[in-house]
């Protein structure tokens, strides 16, 4: 406990970190999400392959796999075509940008799927009765659609936000400072690898649990006026 | 234009050189993955069966297993494992270390049983509790005992309607494997950045890894969906039923 | 004199502080058709459903063929006795449910054979002979192989009703075998029952078809606030209704 105390500063920053990283990819898995989801709804064709093959291939590749490609051959690729085009000079990508961007992206298809589902969760008949009411496109989906749309989507993007939350920590394998690699390099140098493995392994715990409650919060507010069946 | 090309074709020839490595590394993620899913799912079974039944004691215990386990990241299970039992003196001191607990793989295999079991215990315990109650009436009005209701009625169910959950916890498993290779473990992974640090590369050995991964999971959800369609016909809405084998009647010409 | 062939005794059952059941005697002889009328809220599911023990009466008895189910009282809660013995009665008490509950994941044949191999051990080739027997009887001898969700509700009642008699039970329970079919399916079904009690069947119907229970009852009864209300041969009762309350409901069925 004492060690732990010791560096509770580097595990601060590590927490730090990893909370920053995870919104930081949540906002754009988010974004990503909505779009990809109007894509996939779209009477669009290209807009559907695009998104079709977006979730394909977020589904086939391992997390890391997808977060160590960018990092480490996304900045030669960034730079070749720099050199080569001559518009910008050396660009760094620093692990905390390959992170959020590889998982913003990775669970923007997991938030699409999200979405989709939660649109189509909608009774047509609902939809119907708005037109049928004299109601604009865009006054059904703000009135109609958005409202009911978040009520569904609220436990997949509960689900999705926690495991994105846990993905967040195999960034510390391309060395970014958050809460794993700071714990992990405390053990290291004190010898006490259980110890700071077991405290990560707590914050880890407690922020899903605490994630967790404020969005069963979420789910009761949203779900006023719905049975569960 | 010329200049931009060059950064873009693989050492093809390199990546071939080392395929044996590559399917070395496949057998790796192939064998902990599905290892651990069958440990773990074989004894989710009976966790899900008690958390359902909402023994007094089990219940709350198996939950807080499963709590715990799907709250944290697999990396950060794993390293407490393959890095944490060394601390201690009487863990070093066991007859566990040597053949075990001091092992790469056999943490790996460990932590992600533990893991994959705690997934599947909630998604079965969901699929058990969301058995129809008619169904279940039924039988206990046949005369069905307890665990005829169970082995009969209940779990035939439940493992059918489990079926779509249990593909995507494969796929996350096959997924979360790739933890093995931040353990000093030659899986798929551990080959590609093996090969792209061995002679300085920026894609080959991860692309080629990131290709493997993409068929290996073509290929699981190619079985799970003709699983899908063998075990939960029962579930589709009556489309018209396609009348199957109705063979014509004997003697008649 | 034989004994008859159901026999319960002053049934309760309270549910919280409200007793829906306030002590229900009722005997069936063998043959007989009790066709059981009511209210919603009347109790007469509920009825139903404590002489298998679905539902735990409070208090009373039931006996089957002479068999007492035996109770006891553990710790002020009223429980079976004997789980086997519960088990080996229910196998000879058949019901078809209003919402026929058939097992999603077999086939009609599957669901019709499954209590007679697993529960009375018949071997399965017998099974399938009798399944098959069944089926025709049903008319249903073209769908053995389907899903119960490719069937039409009417379907799948007369093959819940199948099933029911593949147990080859001493009394048939119906709770409302009807009520959750569409008009035009009601009468297959109606049909179906009207057959096996032709056959002599013993069969306790809670129901809502008055013609039903007119034509084909042997002793109809009606239940109002968890009691007898009034009992007999459906002929006196119907022509002459005795209490306001079973006036009141007829003007309202009809």
């Amino acid at each position: 406990m004492d060690l732990l105390l010791e560096y509770r500063e580097q595990l601060l920053a590590g927490l730090v970190t990893t909370v920053e990283l995870a919104l930081a990819s949540l906002v754009l898995s988010v974004t990503l999400g909505l779009l990809g989801a109007w894509a996939k709804l779209s009477a669009n064709r290209a807009a559907n392959a695009l998104a079709g093959a977006y979730t394909t291939v977020v589904r086939g590749v391992p997390d890391l796999v997808l977060i160590m490609l960018v990092f480490f051959g996304g900045q030669v690729t960034v730079n070749a075509i720099g050199t080569a085009t001559g518009l910008w000079d050396y660009v760094e990508i620093s692990q905390f940008v390959a992170g959020a961007l590889t998982i913003g992206v990775i669970f923007g298809a997991y938030f699409t799927e999200t979405f989709r589902g939660a649109i189509l969760a909608i009774p047509r008949g609902q939809i119907e009765a708005g037109i049928s009411t004299g109601m604009s496109r865009p006054l059904v989906f703000r009135r109609i659609i958005w409202p009911q749309m978040v009520r569904y989507a609220v436990p997949g993007f509960g689900n999705n936000w926690l495991v994105q939350l846990k993905t967040t920590a195999l960034v510390s394998v391309i060395g970014l400072q958050d809460l794993v690699y700071n714990a992990f390099s405390a053990g290291r140098s004190t010898g006490a690898l259980f110890t700071f493995m077991a405290a990560a392994f707590v914050i880890y715990l407690a922020l899903t649990a605490l994630s967790d409650l404020g969005l069963r919060a979420l789910e009761r507010r949203y779900s006023r006026g719905v049975v569960r069946a | 234009m010329e200049n931009l090309l060059s950064f873009i074709p693989l050492d093809l020839p390199l990546i071939v050189q080392n395929l044996d490595r590559f399917l070395q590394g496949v057998g790796v993620t192939l064998g902990l993955t599905f290892l651990s899913l069958a440990l773990g799912g074989a004894m989710a079974v009976p966790l899900a069966i008690a958390r359902a039944s909402r023994h007094r004691v089990l219940n709350p215990l198996i939950w807080a297993y499963t709590y715990v386990f799907r709250g944290t990241p697999l990396l950060v299970q794993t390293y407490l494992l393959y890095y944490g039992a060394g601390q201690f003196q009487f863990v070093r001191e066991s007859w566990l270390w040597g053949p075990v607990l001091s092992q790469a793989w056999w943490c790996a295999l460990i932590a992600f049983t533990l893991n994959t079991c705690a997934y599947t215990t909630e998604l079965l315990r969901g699929a058990i509790v969301d058995t129809p109650k008619g169904e279940v009436e039924a039988a206990i009005a046949t005369g069905m005992s307890h665990s005829g209701r169970l082995h009969r009625i209940v779990l035939p169910s439940a493992f059918r309607r489990a079926i779509p959950a249990y593909s995507n916890e494969v796929i996350f498993m096959l997924h979360g494997s790739v933890v093995a290779s931040t353990i000093t473990l030659q899986d798929i992974l551990g080959v590609g950045r093996w090969l792209n640090g061995r002679y300085y590369l920026a894609y080959e050995g991860l692309i080629t890894a990131a290709v493997l991964y993409f068929i290996i999971v073509f290929a699981i959800t190619r079985v799970f969906r003709w699983l899908e369609r063998r075990y939960l016909r029962h579930l589709e809405r009556r489309r018209d039923p396609v009348v199957r084998n109705i063979a014509p009647p004997m003697g008649v010409k | 004199m034989t004994e008859p062939a159901l026999r319960v005794e002053n049934i309760r059952k309270s549910f919280g502080d409200h007793e829906v059941l306030k002590g229900i005697s009722m005997t069936a002889a063998k043959g007989d058709v009790v066709a059981i009328l009511g209210a919603s809220g009347s109790g007469k599911s509920t009825f139903l459903r404590c002489i298998n023990l679905l539902e735990t009466p409070s208090d009373g008895k039931v006996w089957l063929k002479g068999e007492e189910m035996r109770m006891t009282d553990r710790r002020g809660i009223r429980r079976p006795a004997d789980l086997k013995q519960v088990e080996r009665m229910r196998a000879k008490l058949a019901m078809v449910f209003q919402g026929f509950n058939l097992w999603s994941h077999m086939t009609v044949l599957e669901n019709i054979i499954e209590g007679p191999v697993h529960v009375l051990g018949t071997p399965r080739r017998e099974a399938r002979d009798k399944a098959a027997a069944l089926l025709a009887k049903v008319g249903l001898s073209d769908r053995a192989d389907y899903y119960p969700a490719h069937l039409s509700g009417g379907q799948q009642q007369r093959v819940a009703i199948a099933r029911a008699l593949a147990m080859e039970p001493d009394v048939m329970l119906f709770d409302e075998p009807t009520s959750a079919l569409d008009p035009e399916l009601v009468g297959e079904v109606l049909a179906v029952m009207r057959a096996l009690a032709d056959e002599g069947r013993t069969m306790l119907v809670v129901t809502h078809e008055m013609a039903f229970a007119r034509d084909v009852s042997t002793r109809t009864v009606f239940l109002h606030q968890g009691q007898v209300c009034e009992e007999g041969a459906p002929d006196d009762l119907f022509r002459n209704p005795q209490t306001q309350q079973f006036r009141a409901f007829l003007s309202r069925m009809n």
